[in-house]
């Protein structure tokens, strides 16, 4: 009965777009606005960091899906002055601590070379660089679950849903 | 007049004038040219058509730079408007700018505002409960304000007249403290929110939990297609206008409607300074305004006015309309212009956790969501404050995903969904005393960005309303125990009055012009051809949302309006 329902109101929802001009269903893909906080070299290693955070697997990861330039965006737009100083400085660190334990920069440290890095700064003592991690991981969690490749491919974004059901039973798994 | 000389006065004259166009000022419209008067509508903003002027409308959630945070820089120039739940990056170019307008607090008050075609139109909430008699019937009963010139059996045909044209869902309750209107089919409320109803149902006589009434299609009727508005699709971004005409708005509904009838002219730009009154004629005779391009003066003319500027502009409006006859604003014979200012209080909420339903969840999206009718003082005074409260009611099952962890680990936590319990809130739409002390008045000294004096506002809380805070909080804390829902909190959120924007007063109705400003028809006492169907005619607040009575009221002012021009009355 309810799936009836949902394709019903589904129909209805594509006989009004295609009453509607053509540039309402016809939206274009934005690119990330280019605002930069941090240097062409900073701006890499941020770009490695998010893909620490969140690695390709068999989808594609975070710094692939350009949530560098999300973060750096946010934190230079919407942040204020502290926590873009800490995110220019948090990333130095950890571009230094590469290259003191394994005498390479962080773009160009391993994978496993990189998770280590950022696992002890999130287990270490250091106040300052834990609330850099933190600040980026949260960014980056939102930036990836938020991006057009998630919301398209994985976790299936509905724009116009045309339905609301009040009690339906929980998928499995 | 003297500076413009561009068109001749015959060009620039009406038969009726409309300030404002957004939810009242758009019914004003469509009423007055639909009777064949030809309506010149001066809206302050920019104008804004219907789909065409949406630009974010059909942005995906990636395709915002900041995923709908605003750049500190806006924020931080924007506190007042910032403040606003709905001021975020799909919806701040529907929102005016706190230095567009700046205004006196002699006490905290957000001023939330739209300066455009459609107003605040485009971004409210869209409940539309009607009132009942019992809140008509409040100021007299209780002894506070003055007493309403109108009953339910004025307004009612009213409601029905505009509840058909804008589209409204709801359920027929049946209850008699908030009447049925004319519904389109309802939406549904989801399976705790009916184990909710069923529980308070079982353990209070008199309370009730039902299904918002709301301002969209749900099932569109002939008049709505005519409209050109379609099925509301249940995309919950309303806020961005909506390009189905799925909710209702001027821009979707009337001002596309009247300008259907060839009658009206719209327009934007124009900031209006005052309402001229004429000495010897002993009426207005038309409206002054500085055109917000070229700041430029004019003048237009008609033989009737209406006041749509939302509520605490159209005091504004008013009491910078002097003249030898009324220097202390239009109308204003009793001195009570600018008074008995209320509001609603949203300062409290409740929330708490379900563990029953673990099998279910609920599929897309609502917008309305559950509703608590009034429930206090509502038959007699029996508390020791005056009035009551009404609340919003909602259920949500709850997920989440683990956030622990860093790379591969912390990406499969991402993408596994867990359901929690459900969360049940609840939110207080508290009525508030209207009262001499709560004012808007003219600044002496400060003048806004178009030299016209700032507005003074002094609107705040009273012990009325901390002692009915603590009761909806005791009642609904004790509803939901009683229901079985665990971890019950309660929140005082502290907003600021002006953050509900539901300010309402000012230009209050009532049968004694010494004791108000308006009549029952909503004409000014003592200058029969302005009427003010806005928010600044409230004589008392109700605890339902005011936009569907400001509707019903302006259609029934336009009709006697009319009538009384026709008969060479006015």
């Amino acid at each position: 009965m309810e799936r009836r329902v949902a394709l019903k109101s589904m129909a209805v929802a594509m006989g009004a777009m295609a009453g509607l001009p053509a540039w309402a269903s016809g939206w274009s893909k934005g690119t990330l606005p280019k605002g930069r906080l941090l240097s062409a070299d900073q701006s890499k290693n941020l770009a490695a960091i998010v893909e620490a955070i969140i690695p390709k697997t068999d989808t594609p990861g975070a710094g692939e899906l350009g949530v560098g330039d999300f973060v750096q965006k946010m934190v230079k737009d919407c942040y204020d002055s502290k926590a873009q100083a800490s995110l220019a400085s948090g990333v130095s660190n950890v571009d230094e601590q590469s290259i003191q334990r394994f005498g390479k920069s962080f773009v160009d440290a391993g994978k496993d070379q990189k998770l280590q890095i950022l696992q002890d700064i999130d287990k270490g003592s250091d106040a300052s660089q834990k609330a850099f991690l933190g600040m980026v991981k949260n960014l980056t969690i939102q930036g990836y679950m938020t991006s057009e490749y998630v919301m398209t491919n994985i976790t299936h974004y509905e724009m116009i849903p045309g339905r609301y059901h009040g009690c339906v039973p929980v998928k499995k798994g | 007049m003297a500076n413009f000389n561009i068109d001749s006065k015959k060009a620039r004259t009406y038969d009726a004038i409309v300030i404002g166009s957004g939810i009242s000022g758009g019914w004003s419209a469509k009423e007055l040219t639909e009777k064949g008067l030809k309506t010149l509508v001066l809206e302050r903003g920019r104008d804004v058509q219907h789909i065409k002027d949406y630009p974010t409308t059909n942005m995906m959630p990636w395709e915002f730079a900041h995923r709908e945070r605003l750049p500190k820089e806006i924020t931080d120039a924007n506190p007042i408007a910032s403040r606003c739940y709905n001021f975020k990056e799909s919806s701040a170019h529907f929102f005016a700018k706190d230095n567009e307008h700046p205004y006196v607090q002699e006490k905290p008050f957000d001023w939330i505002r739209g300066y455009q075609v459609g107003g605040k139109s485009l971004l409210w909430a869209r409940q539309t409960q009607r009132w009942s008699k019992y809140d008509f019937e409040g100021p007299a009963r209780d002894k506070f304000a003055v007493e309403w010139p109108i009953g339910y059996d004025d307004i009612a045909p009213w409601y029905s007249h505009v509840e058909k044209f804008a589209g409204i869902t709801g359920n027929k309750d049946g209850i008699d403290t908030l009447p049925d209107g004319e519904f389109l089919a309802p939406h549904d409320l989801n399976c705790v929110e009916k184990y909710f109803k069923e529980q308070v149902g079982k353990q209070y006589k008199d309370r009730h939990i039902i299904i918002g009434r709301a301002a969209h299609i749900t099932d569109p009727q002939q008049i709505h297609l005519d409209q050109g508005r379609a099925k509301c699709q249940h995309r919950v971004i309303c806020e961005r206008g909506c390009p189905f005409g799925g909710y209702f708005s001027s821009n979707s509904s009337t001002i596309p409607w009247a300008m259907k009838t060839g009658n009206l002219t719209m327009r934007p730009h124009s900031v209006v300074h005052s309402i001229i009154y004429d000495d010897k004629k002993q009426k207005a005779t038309g409206v002054r305004v500085i055109d917000a391009n070229t700041k430029q003066m004019m003048e237009f003319y008609a033989d009737i006015i209406f006041v749509n500027a939302a509520a605490l502009n159209s005091n504004l409006v008013l009491l910078n309309s002097t003249s030898s006859r009324f220097p202390n604003g239009l109308g204003n014979d009793s001195g009570v212009l600018g008074k008995y200012v209320a509001f609603h209080n949203y300062r409290a909420s409740v929330s708490g956790e379900y563990e029953g339903f673990l099998d279910s969840t609920t599929d897309g999206k609502r917008p309305n969501s559950g509703y608590i009718p009034r429930f206090r003082n509502v038959y007699k005074q029996e508390t020791d404050f005056l009035r009551g409260y009404a609340a919003g009611f909602g259920a949500n099952r709850n997920t989440y995903s683990d956030r622990n962890g860093l790379g591969e680990s912390l990406k499969s936590n991402l993408h596994e969904t867990k359901y929690g319990n459900w969360s049940v809130g609840s939110h207080m739409m508290g009525e508030t005393i209207p009262k001499e002390s709560n004012y808007v008045a003219l600044d002496k000294d400060l003048k806004d960005p178009f030299g016209i004096a700032q507005l003074k506002i002094s609107v705040g809380y009273d012990d009325n309303d901390e002692k009915m805070i603590k009761d909806y909080v005791e009642q609904v804390s004790e509803m939901f125990t009683n229901a079985g829902f665990k971890n019950v909190k309660s929140h005082d959120g502290n907003r600021n009055p002006g953050n509900d924007i539901h300010e309402m007063g000012g230009v209050r109705m009532g049968k004694d012009p010494k004791t108000s400003m308006l009549n029952q028809w909503n004409q000014l006492h003592a200058c029969k051809n302005v009427f003010v169907t806005d928010g600044a005619c409230m004589t008392s607040t109700s605890t339902q949302n005011p936009s569907l009575t400001y509707m019903a009221l302006s259609a029934r002012a336009v009709d006697y309006a009319v009538k009384q021009m026709k008969a060479k009355n006015l």
